[in-house]
């Protein structure tokens, strides 16, 4: 077709792209211009490329875009992958921290509300709300052993016991302090009239010096108001002023709690 | 520009997406407690099992970990289930959601008690050097203590 108008123009099929494309110069523009107003078929033939061009345009936005597009794609996805997982990670590192911090305080309130049975002597729960610790502060272990009963039996058996955790901390090479705090018919086992124990607990103070044997001092005073005695300890035992509350404030400070 | 916007946008809800597993499958095991169980009374025992029962249900399951530590007169309740049908059945129900019964190595080796025939389904894992130590440990690690 280009040919058959070429024949019939004398501006060439080639010039007439050019001028179609915008790629002439200005001083050729005009002179295309000029040609073409004169002459009818000139005239259409632009007219037939124009449409051709705006044609090839057309098909050109609608195909070339997309396989650029596609190739960016690809990349976009790439760089989304990385910086997804990246933040993915992230996420999960501060989901991680922020639980972990607050963590201690929902589990406690959960397990007081569950340890909640009957009241009677028998179903009473012992529930100790545990702190949050930070990890790398102290690699030492400091556990309270809690005393309330003189039973001669468990009190063998709970001397045997804390003997037999100050041998594992010592065993292990690690750092750890022990405290027994009595009160109530636990404090007999340090009282020098009623110890049925006091060779033992002797025994055991020299052979580890990072146990305390402590008495509490609201038992001592009600003690003396109940039948007029003023009771004499065990050498090296502590008083502290109560047993309920060095309970509290050891666990605030990190201390693990048991009842042997 | 829109690219930048939507790509920010998507950025972000990975982040929250992150935070909301890792929180989440935090949250799966927030609850963590350790029943100390030393005495030989069958009914203290009977107590324990209940009680981590009944903690289980009233907190789920699945968000638990539940310990019990025997040790001492304790162990004697896995003795006692070698050939009690009810308590057999109330162990498996706890061990099913997830309930890890530790026993104290000490007591076994000062009572000569062969875990594999004398007691009630405890294997290797089971045991602990120190039913006592591994109940400091446990609290060390964020667990609560209960002693029914």
């Amino acid at each position: 077709m280009d040919k058959q108008m070429s024949n019939e123009n004398r501006l060439s099929s080639e010039f007439l792209n050019a001028f179609v494309d915008n790629q002439l110069a200005a001083e050729e523009k005009s002179r295309a211009y000029m040609e073409i107003s004169q002459s009818e078929a000139l005239n259409r033939e632009v007219c037939e490329l124009r449409k051709l061009h705006d044609l090839v345009q057309l098909a050109y936005t609608d195909i070339e875009p997309p396989s650029s597009r596609e190739r960016n794609a690809w990349r976009l996805r790439l760089r989304l992958g990385i910086a997804a997982s990246v933040m993915l990670a992230l996420g999960i590192a501060l989901g991680v921290a922020f639980s972990t911090k607050f963590q201690p305080l929902t589990s406690d309130h959960a397990a007081v509300d569950a340890s909640h049975g009957g009241y009677d002597e028998k179903a009473l729960s012992v529930y100790t709300p545990v702190p949050a610790r930070t990890p790398a502060a102290t690699p030492e272990s400091k556990v309270l052993v809690h005393i309330t009963y003189d039973d001669a039996s468990r009190i063998d058996q709970a001397l045997q016991d804390i003997e037999g955790l100050l041998h594992y901390y010592r065993d292990r090479k690690q750092s750890a302090r022990v405290e027994i705090v009595t009160n109530g018919r636990g404090l007999n086992l340090l009282r020098l009239d009623t110890s049925r124990h006091a060779r033992k607990v002797a025994a055991l103070q020299k052979e580890f010096d990072n146990l305390t044997f402590a008495a509490c001092q609201n038992t001592l005073d009600r003690i003396k108001r109940e039948q007029n005695t003023t009771v004499q300890l065990l050498p090296g035992v502590i008083v502290i002023d109560s047993g309920m509350a060095e309970i509290m404030r050891r666990q605030d400070q990190g201390w693990s709690y048991l009842q042997v | 520009m829109n690219n930048l916007k939507s790509f920010t946008i998507a950025l972000m809800a990975f982040l929250t997406l992150g935070f909301g597993a890792s929180l989440a499958q935090a949250a799966d095991k927030q609850h963590k407690a350790v029943y100390h169980l030393n005495s030989k009374d069958i009914e203290t025992q009977q107590d324990v099992l209940r009680n981590a029962q009944n903690h289980l249900d009233a907190i789920g399951a699945d968000k638990m970990d539940l310990r019990i530590v025997m040790h001492a007169g304790g162990v004697s309740v896995l003795r006692t289930a070698k050939t009690d049908v009810d308590l057999q059945s109330k162990i498996e129900s706890l061990k099913l959601k997830g309930v890890r019964f530790e026993v104290c190595k000490k007591t076994l080796d000062r009572g000569k008690i062969d875990f594999k025939k004398d007691l009630y389904d405890v294997s290797e894992k089971d045991i602990v050097p120190s039913g006592v130590a591994e109940i400091a440990l446990l609290q060390e690690k964020g667990f609560s203590y209960v002693k029914p």
